[in-house]
């Protein structure tokens, strides 16, 4: 009887969770998961600045486990995550290393009533108020830690109350942000839960909803040159119009003093208003947005290491989110939230079958538009008494151009295994304010690509891309060419080679091509590439990270059960 | 019901708020601790850059704490970062030419993952589970760890600058007062202050960010032991200890003029979980 007490104890708590998983299985509840793994073997490539890391290799992994219990009213999961180390260039925030527990969650449903205790992600209206949320791909993750209750008193009314932590990084587990949100939520459907009220709007399938959020932040001040607010409040409202054609949605947020380290410890109050509009009929799309984020950064530490940490809100962009190569990495933009005004605007017309212009199968086109401004502002030196910062013109557009991206898309079926899709876009892209690089001049750049997919048969195909950037600004002109095999329902194979031809160093007139291998059996799918990856950014959402240059073989594993 | 509900949450989002008009107003000047009492001071190495936009501002709050704190408080401007501090093309023109970094800087940036600038390093301690921390806390982290109870005493006992070999000879000694959580390293940083050059400043309104006779001080010339230093107090040394170390170096060959340069001596963690924690710092003048 040499075992410790600690080791008796954790034997005595394994044996009780199997124990206590098998009971809940035989009452009929389900256990579902999946993994995903990518794991990079590295080179150092002088040539295009990849340096090996001292580790050689790098690993990211994530396993679910989910359990639901037969009558539904209760759920609980775990997630396990790995990095051994991190993927160069991850996460876009704090650090994460190492392995352990990175999200644990019980939530249980009952008269209307659900409560989750743990982690969850939740978000309120569009998120300028709170959103809380998982981008894997960036390695952004503010997951809360604490309590969420939604209760729903009635048809068509909604409430949600949250209070807890964020998660800031990753050290064997979970590190936690010094700071405490709490919010709360409230929306009502109109139509929904007052149908006598609005009988009209009901028949005629309109719905209205409006909602209110209050989200406030608890930090300590321990400043001695300043008096510093512990609790930081902000409440929004939001209204959202659907029918058969319309979507109408706005939401104004306002938040009170918040000095910050993104905002240079000012205490201006700042406020965000954003309205969407889109009409669709057949054939037919119309949509356009505007936005102005004034001082809206809203994180739960006033010091956090960067704006990719423990946000609090979340401010959509209305940039294109472009899926092609080179506009989707050299030049994305990300949103600027602590001051931008921006417009959007997309048409899409499908010319009709047998028309002269839209031919046998019919021709798409979408035109799309967006820009990004700096506030108008007048900055407030001499206020060494109130410490505003600046005073603003509300929604009012500054001298300063951030981004515009107008693009032209073309795509049309040409026959039963044809289809071909051209796209042209220019780009206004001020590489010193979106990506940092102090003195980089503005880029005009002007992009064309060719789509095209070949089906060889019912099951194998080829799906092509060619792409072509130039400008005379930053690195010079680009091209890219891509191929991708599909050998239906296992195997696919793709090429591709990024050339930057025009760079004024004729050195640097580097090639990127890189290959890779994928299998695909029921819910998994194993991927192998090797090659180079070219430095540049990758945005989802009007969020970035920066990516390194790297050069090596890359394997990744996806599975579900 | 609807009154109490809405009374509810407007009372608590009135709690929730806490509105500063005067953010200076009301404020005491933190107390310094008693003559005979030996405190930990605070090394705040200003992780800083040429082409980042909000260095400059971040000096100044450096040097606001710096009024505050006076002689309890060391900053040391370590340049770092290919983005932001490298020399800029076309290199010759005189604008932006000059690479302020050094080999210490190089390796901090790599060992505590500076990313994005500007960030501080306060005592390679980490506030709010950061180790480099926005330049918006470093007051709040500055206030964490000033004046704490000290592990050891530290001190330059002697600086000599000899003109004619370029070098200088110190003697740096140390007490130690209570059990140490680790032996420590030493590591000597040469500074230099009243460096004129470009730099950008964000604050500033566009077409005036890039100012020419920007003055640069604290800056790292370099670590004259290396980057980590070389073993100083043993973990065992007890309370009633002294121990001293007597070197000569050459300066760093980018130092423009010896007059305007600091020795900065630091002690610090050499194992365990806070390894690279500052447990004291002392820093002497060429020219007092």
């Amino acid at each position: 009887m040499n075992e410790t007490l600690p080791g008796v104890a954790r034997h005595i708590a394994a044996a009780a969770a199997l124990a206590c998983s098998q009971l809940l299985l035989a009452q009929g509840g389900q256990v579902h998961g999946n993994f995903s793994m990518d794991g990079q073997l590295y080179n150092d490539d002088e040539q295009i600045g990849a340096v090996k890391p001292p580790a050689d290799f790098g690993l990211n992994s994530w396993t679910n486990l989910n359990y639901r219990s037969g009558n539904g009213i209760f759920d609980a999961g775990i997630r396990l995550e790995s990095y051994e180390p991190a993927l160069l260039g991850y996460p876009a925030g704090a650090a994460y290393k190492g392995s352990g527990l990175g999200y644990r969650y019980a939530t249980f449903r009952k008269d209307g009533l659900e409560v989750t205790a743990g982690n969850f992600y939740e978000q309120f209206g569009q998120g300028l108020a709170f959103r809380t949320y998982e981008e894997r791909s960036l390695g952004v993750d503010n997951a809360m830690d604490g309590l969420r209750v939604k209760f729903s008193p009635d048809t068509g009314i909604y409430l949600k109350g949250i209070i807890g932590t964020q998660r800031l990084a990753f050290d064997k587990g979970t590190t936690q942000g010094i700071g405490i949100v709490r919010g709360i939520d409230g929306e009502i459907a109109l139509v929904e839960a007052f149908p006598t009220v609005f009988p009209k709007l009901a028949e005629r399938g309109n719905n209205l909803t409006i909602g209110g959020s209050f989200v406030s932040k608890f930090q300590p001040d321990q400043d001695p040159l300043l008096e510093l607010p512990e609790n930081v409040g902000l409440w929004a409202a939001r209204a959202h119009y659907t029918n058969a054609n319309w979507d109408l949605y706005s939401e104004y947020a306002y938040k009170i003093n918040d000095p910050n380290g993104s905002n240079s410890n000012i205490y201006k109050p700042g406020q965000a208003l954003m309205a969407t509009a889109s009409y669709s009929t057949k054939g037919l799309g119309i949509s356009a947005g505007a936005h102005t984020y004034d001082n809206m950064a809203y994180q739960s530490d006033r010091g956090a290491p960067s704006l990719f940490d423990l946000n609090i809100n979340y401010l959509p962009t209305l940039a294109k989110q472009h899926t092609y190569n080179l506009p989707a990495t050299l030049y994305p933009y990300a949103t600027q939230p602590n001051g931008e005004v921006a417009y959007s605007g997309e048409v899409f017309y499908k010319l009709k079958r047998g028309s002269k212009l839209g031919g046998k199968y019919g021709t798409k086109i979408t035109a799309n538009w967006s820009g990004a401004w700096s506030l108008d502002t007048t900055r407030l030196p001499n206020d060494t008494v109130h410490l505003m910062g600046y005073k603003t013109n509300f929604f009012a557009m500054g001298k300063h151009q951030y981004f515009s991206d107008f693009n032209v898309e073309l795509r049309k079926k040409l026959s039963a295994d044809w289809e071909l899709a051209l796209t042209y876009l220019n780009l206004v892209y001020d590489i010193e304010t979106v990506q940092g690089k102090a003195g980089k001049p503005v880029i005009y750049a002007d992009m064309f690509i060719l789509e095209g997919l070949y089906n060889f048969n019912d099951r194998n195909s080829v799906r092509f891309e060619l792409q072509q950037l130039t400008t005379k600004q930053d690195h010079g002109d680009w091209a890219t060419a891509l191929a991708e095999f599909t050998f239906s329902p296992h195997w696919f194979l793709a090429v591709m080679d990024q050339y930057n031809y025009g760079n004024a160093d004729a050195d640097q007139r580097t090639h990127y091509p890189i290959g890779s291998v994928g299998y695909i059996r029921g819910g998994s799918r194993f991927t192998f590439s090797y090659g180079r990856q070219r430095a540049g950014i990758f945005c989802v959402g009007g969020v970035c990270r920066v990516v390194p240059a790297a050069n090596g073989l890359t394997a990744s594993i996806t599975t579900t059960f | 019901m609807r009154f109490p509900l809405t009374s509810l949450v407007l009372l608590t989002a009135l709690a929730s708020c806490d509105i500063v008009d005067l953010p200076k107003d009301g404020l005491a000047t933190p107390i310094p601790p008693g003559s005979g009492t030996v405190t930990r001071r605070v090394l705040l190495e200003d992780c800083t850059g040429h082409l980042c936009t909000f260095c400059p501002e971040a000096a100044v709050i450096a040097e606001g704490l710096k009024g505050v704190y006076g002689d309890r408080m060391v900053i040391v401007a370590v340049h770092m970062s290919s983005t932001f501090a490298a020399p800029q093309a076309p290199v010759g023109d005189g604008i932006y030419d000059t690479d302020f970094r050094t080999e210490a800087g190089n390796a901090y940036e790599q060992q505590f993952l500076v990313n994005g600038l500007p960030k501080g390093l306060i005592n390679r301690t980490p506030f709010n589970n950061s180790m480099a921390i926005s330049r918006s806390s470093w007051s709040s982290a500055v206030a964490q760890l000033i004046d704490q109870p000290a592990t050891i005493d530290l001190w330059v006992d002697s600086l000599a600058f000899n003109s004619g070999s370029n070098a200088i000879t110190a003697t740096v000694k140390a007490a130690v007062l209570t059990a140490l959580p680790a032996a420590q390293n030493l590591t000597l940083y040469l500074t230099e202050d009243h460096i004129i050059d470009w730099q950008k400043d964000g604050t500033l309104p566009l077409g005036q960010q890039d100012i020419p006779d920007y003055e640069f001080n604290h800056v790292l010339r370099g670590a004259l032991n290396s980057p980590w230093g070389e073993a100083f107090i043993p973990a065992n040394a007890q309370p009633g200890d002294t121990l001293e170390t007597t070197f000569t170096y050459p300066l760093p060959g980018n130092v423009l003029v010896p007059g305007n340069c600091s020795l900065v001596a630091y002690a610090y963690n050499n194992a365990g979980a806070q390894r690279y924690e500052v447990q004291q710092v002392a820093e002497r003048k060429f020219t007092p």
